[in-house]
């Protein structure tokens, strides 16, 4: 691979997004514009038509939530019809509609946008941070997705990746990250167990490795429980409590939410560190009958917390205890276990994780930044070429083809390094069949409807015999760039069949371009409106100083003794200010704000005296 | 003439009086007694604690975009009949008289009229509308666009698909915006808050205000405010107007760089 420019990794997150990068051999978290090393995942329309990005984009999600997107990692790569999609949308504010190719549109600002167009936003908001660090573009990148994601849903992040303008080095798993991250490559050999627990979703993931190389052993979770969940119960304990002394439900007014919320996320981060903390939230709202508004000051403890979310807890135990057994995997036999995201900063958490493991979990990396971390030492490792950190490109999940009784069989295990192939001989499942159907499938469920069908098609003209005495050759092919061949071969005729299959994010080649293309323009746009506004504001101010000036002029005897071209150009400097103001020309306006510049010096000029002053 | 129009100022000024703005009446009062002397109403209102008929809600006036259930309950609803009300005989007022004044005030702010604006007739005179109309275009006479986006909204609420209202108070609030956007200054300015959580409490601020102060945290530009305040621009920049003509808030400095798209 060539030397290129800085190379970043990305957690491209549920809740929220970090960017890293490797820097002097160490790996950092690049912090975004307004100082904060966590981007939030979310996308916004404003009431005034800008388009919000981040941090400034939640914190009006509650005042404008039609048109706030968060979450779009729950839908992005998913079929509309397919079961999370249905869940998901439940809990979605926002408008979702079906696509062309039963893929997920969201609504926004009255525009159908594909879901890697939406995370293109928040990945573009990434790289513009990264592009402020270095001081120069930044074109090449290493995602990460959780390691349930399907080929449909890397690939869609990939897309995601091209719309933002960054060439995705690879794709690679959010627990593999973490681990990487704590230099496990080279110093573990052995299971793992990594507990992700995140503003939305809770992943819990044990890997095995070996020799540098990273085994998703099982994984699983619960993808409605985060961080967000223990601020609800702290905005439901504010509520309440302020209810019960002023008899006002503070949850219908949208404004006194939003601050409810902002106030509980914050409690939450502070109660990890600190053992109380207040609450204060002055002009919460006003009372029906009107007066003076009312605040609200509270002081929330960790005990009350604690004992607020304790079932939460619980769960989260309950749920590491199911992956692991179906994992056929005993606490004891983990190597190391490693906590991520910044609810695993809970105290409570950790004494919870700590108990049932039966060891310390990992601590030193920051819990929320453990993931980009990871990314970052890969992209840094794909091109120093260091070996021993490559992670090889695998297919994340088992295919197969599906067999009589509905069942499936597994030709590619899951984990398999690409590229890769892989034959077997299968035989009618009936008397004097002639056709057979090759349904190509991804997924790990026993059951062949559980999977994802990647496609299907038909082998006709088998000889006519009893069943089993046809054989039919099936192979799986699948080349570096993760394209699946599956052929299917009378092994009597020679008769032969195949499919190719590319994972699809629900995009087609042209819409990616298209979507690509409209989003060059629209930055483009961005640009020229900034630098349009800017020049308005200072019209405003340079006619509004002007108008100033020569209406002392007109007071002064003698016009202040200015002769009267000088007054007569600066009225018409003012007029033409007028006619250019409302159009889109920033030369116009450039040239009408250095008119009005030049005369205003001219009109300050006039002195009381009636000659002008120096 | 001059009598009846002092009596409708004094009724929307009556108007305003209830809906908080206090200098926008009073200004409307004078006027009515710079027309009619003997108006013993403007008079009797402009002593202090004169008149008063309801008290005065000190929160920030009538903002429109506002869904918080408290402010719906506590919006002032038209019913109520006002002491001096007064019904107009058909054919007086002169309307667009002080739009011309407004043109000649502003020329360098405003920037056109709506197309539909020239060629509308008069209103149905007497109506309440009508009343607050020609408030509406004395407090703009006196430069006081608060007032008179406060008393057009108010007309609106009455006349909905009323044009002539609907233009006057899309113009009086561009305006209006325009120069409250003047008092913010930069809008790529990052705000910050001079005082502490213990004074701010002290305060004499509504919901909507305390909402918008509670965004203002030094990272976030005025323009940005707009963007999460969830209310419209003009009662956006109202509110960062008072903030900072009280002192609370301080302009601060401008980003290294802009965010977002």
């Amino acid at each position: 691979m060539a030397e290129s420019g800085p190379l970043i990794g990305i957690d491209l997150g549920t809740t929220n997004s970090l960017v890293a990068t490797v820097q002097d051999g160490q790996p950092l978290i690049i912090k975004n514009r307004t100082g904060a090393p966590l981007t939030p995942s979310v996308v916004a329309v404003s009431k005034n038509g800008k388009r919000l990005v981040g941090g400034i984009a939640k914190r009006q999600a509650i005042t404008n939530p039609q048109e706030t997107v968060s979450a779009a990692k729950r839908l992005i790569g998913r079929k509309f019809s397919s079961h999370p999609v249905q869940d998901a949308m439940r809990a979605l504010t926002y408008q979702v509609v079906c696509g062309a190719h039963d893929d997920v549109r969201i609504r926004l600002a009255g525009r159908d946008l594909a879901v890697p167009e939406v995370s293109a936003m928040i990945l573009a908001e990434l790289k513009a941070d990264a592009e402020a660090h270095f001081g120069r573009p930044v074109t090449q990148a290493v995602i990460t997705v959780p390691a349930y994601f399907n080929d449909g849903q890397r690939q869609a992040t990939k897309d995601a990746g091209r719309i933002a303008g960054l060439e995705v080095l690879r794709i690679i798993n959010e627990p593999t990250a973490a681990a990487l991250a704590y230099g496990f490559g080279r110093t573990v050999n052995g299971k793992i167990a990594v507990l992700d627990l995140g503003g939305g979703t809770f992943d819990v993931s044990v890997l095995e490795i070996n020799n540098g190389i990273f085994d998703v052993v099982a994984t699983g979770g619960d993808t409605f429980l985060g961080g967000e969940d223990w601020d609800h119960r702290i905005i439901e304990w504010m509520v309440f409590g302020f209810a019960k002394e002023h008899g006002i439900d503070l949850r219908k007014d949208r404004m006194a939410l939003q601050r409810l919320k902002d106030a509980a996320e914050k409690a939450k981060v502070e109660l990890s560190s600190v053992k109380e903390t207040q609450v204060h939230l002055p002009f919460i709202c006003t009372p029906p009958g009107g007066g003076a508004a009312l605040h609200l000051q509270a002081t929330l403890t960790r005990e009350k917390l604690e004992d607020l979310t304790a079932d939460l807890g619980e769960r989260l135990v309950g749920i590491t205890s199911e992956v692991l057994g179906e994992a056929k995997v005993r606490p004891s036999e983990l190597k190391e276990v490693i906590l991520v995201g910044g609810m695993s900063r809970m105290p409570r958490i950790v004494e919870q994780v700590r108990q049932y493991f039966r060891r310390e979990p990992c601590k030193g990396v920051h819990a929320e930044e453990v993931v980009a971390l990871g990314a970052a030492i890969q992209a840094h490792a794909l091109v120093a070429q260091e070996s021993e950190l490559l992670l090889l490109d695998v297919t994340p999940q088992s295919m197969g083809v599906a067999i009589a009784g509905g069942y499936v069989r597994r030709l590619i295990p899951r984990n398999t390094t690409v590229p890769t192939s892989a034959t077997e001989v299968f035989a009618t499942s009936k008397d004097f069949q002639r056709t057979v159907k090759i349904m190509v499938l991804q997924g790990e469920h026993e059951l062949a409807h559980h999977n994802e069908l990647l496609g299907e098609f038909l082998l006709t003209g088998l000889r006519e015999a009893p069943r089993g005495q046809v054989e039919i050759e099936v192979t799986f092919d699948i080349n570096a760039e993760g394209i699946v061949s599956v052929s299917a071969r009378d092994r009597d005729t020679g008769l032969r069949q195949s499919i190719t299959v590319t994972a699809s994010s629900g995009l087609t080649e042209d819409e990616l371009r298209r979507i690509m293309e409209e989003q060059r323009d629209w930055l483009v746009t961005a640009r020229a409106s900034e630098e349009l506004k800017t020049r308005r504001v200072e019209l405003d101010i340079l006619a509004r100083d002007l108008v100033d000036a020569l209406s002392r002029v007109r007071l002064l005897p003698g016009a202040g003794g200015l002769s009267p071209d000088v007054v007569a150009r600066a009225e018409q400097a003012l007029d033409h200010a007028r006619q250019v103001r409302g159009g889109e020309d920033v030369g116009a306006l450039t040239r009408a704000c250095e008119a009005l510049s030049q005369s205003l010096p001219q009109l300050r000029a006039a002195s009381p005296r009636g000659t002008p002053g120096r | 003439m001059n009598t009846l129009r002092a009596r409708q100022l004094v009724e929307a000024g009556l108007l305003l009086r209830l809906s908080g703005d206090i200098p926008g009446a009073e200004k409307l009062f004078v006027r009515a007694l710079e027309l009619d002397p003997a108006n013993a109403r403007a008079r009797q209102l402009l002593t202090p604690g004169g008149g008063s008929t309801a008290p005065v809600n000190i929160a920030a006036p009538d903002m429109e975009g506002d869904w918080g259930a408290w402010a719906d309950a506590s919006s002032p609803g038209p019913a109520e009949p006002l002491p001096e009300s007064v019904n107009l005989p058909e054919g007086t007022g002169t309307p667009g008289d002080a739009l011309d004044l407004i043109a000649e005030a502003h020329r360098t702010q405003e920037f056109g009229l709506p197309e539909s604006y020239a060629g509308m007739g008069p209103l149905p005179q007497g109506s309440e509308v009508e009343c607050l109309l020609k408030g509406a275009e004395d407090l703009l006479t006196l430069d006081d666009h608060s007032g008179a986006v406060d008393l057009l909204r108010r007309a609106q609420s009455l006349a909905p698909e009323d044009p002539r209202v609907e233009a006057l108070r899309d113009r009086s609030e561009r305006i209006l915006v325009a120069m409250l956007e003047a008092r913010l200054g930069d809008l790529d300015r990052m705000p910050r808050v001079r005082l502490q959580p213990d004074d701010i409490i002290w305060l004499n601020l509504d919901h909507r205000a305390g909402f918008v102060l509670a965004q203002i945290d030094g990272a976030v530009s005025f323009d940005d405010l707009f963007a999460l305040s969830g209310m419209s621009r003009l009662d956006t920049a109202r509110i960062l107007a008072q903030l900072l003509d009280e002192g609370i808030i301080a302009p601060g400095g401008s980003p290294v760089s802009t965010r977002g798209g």
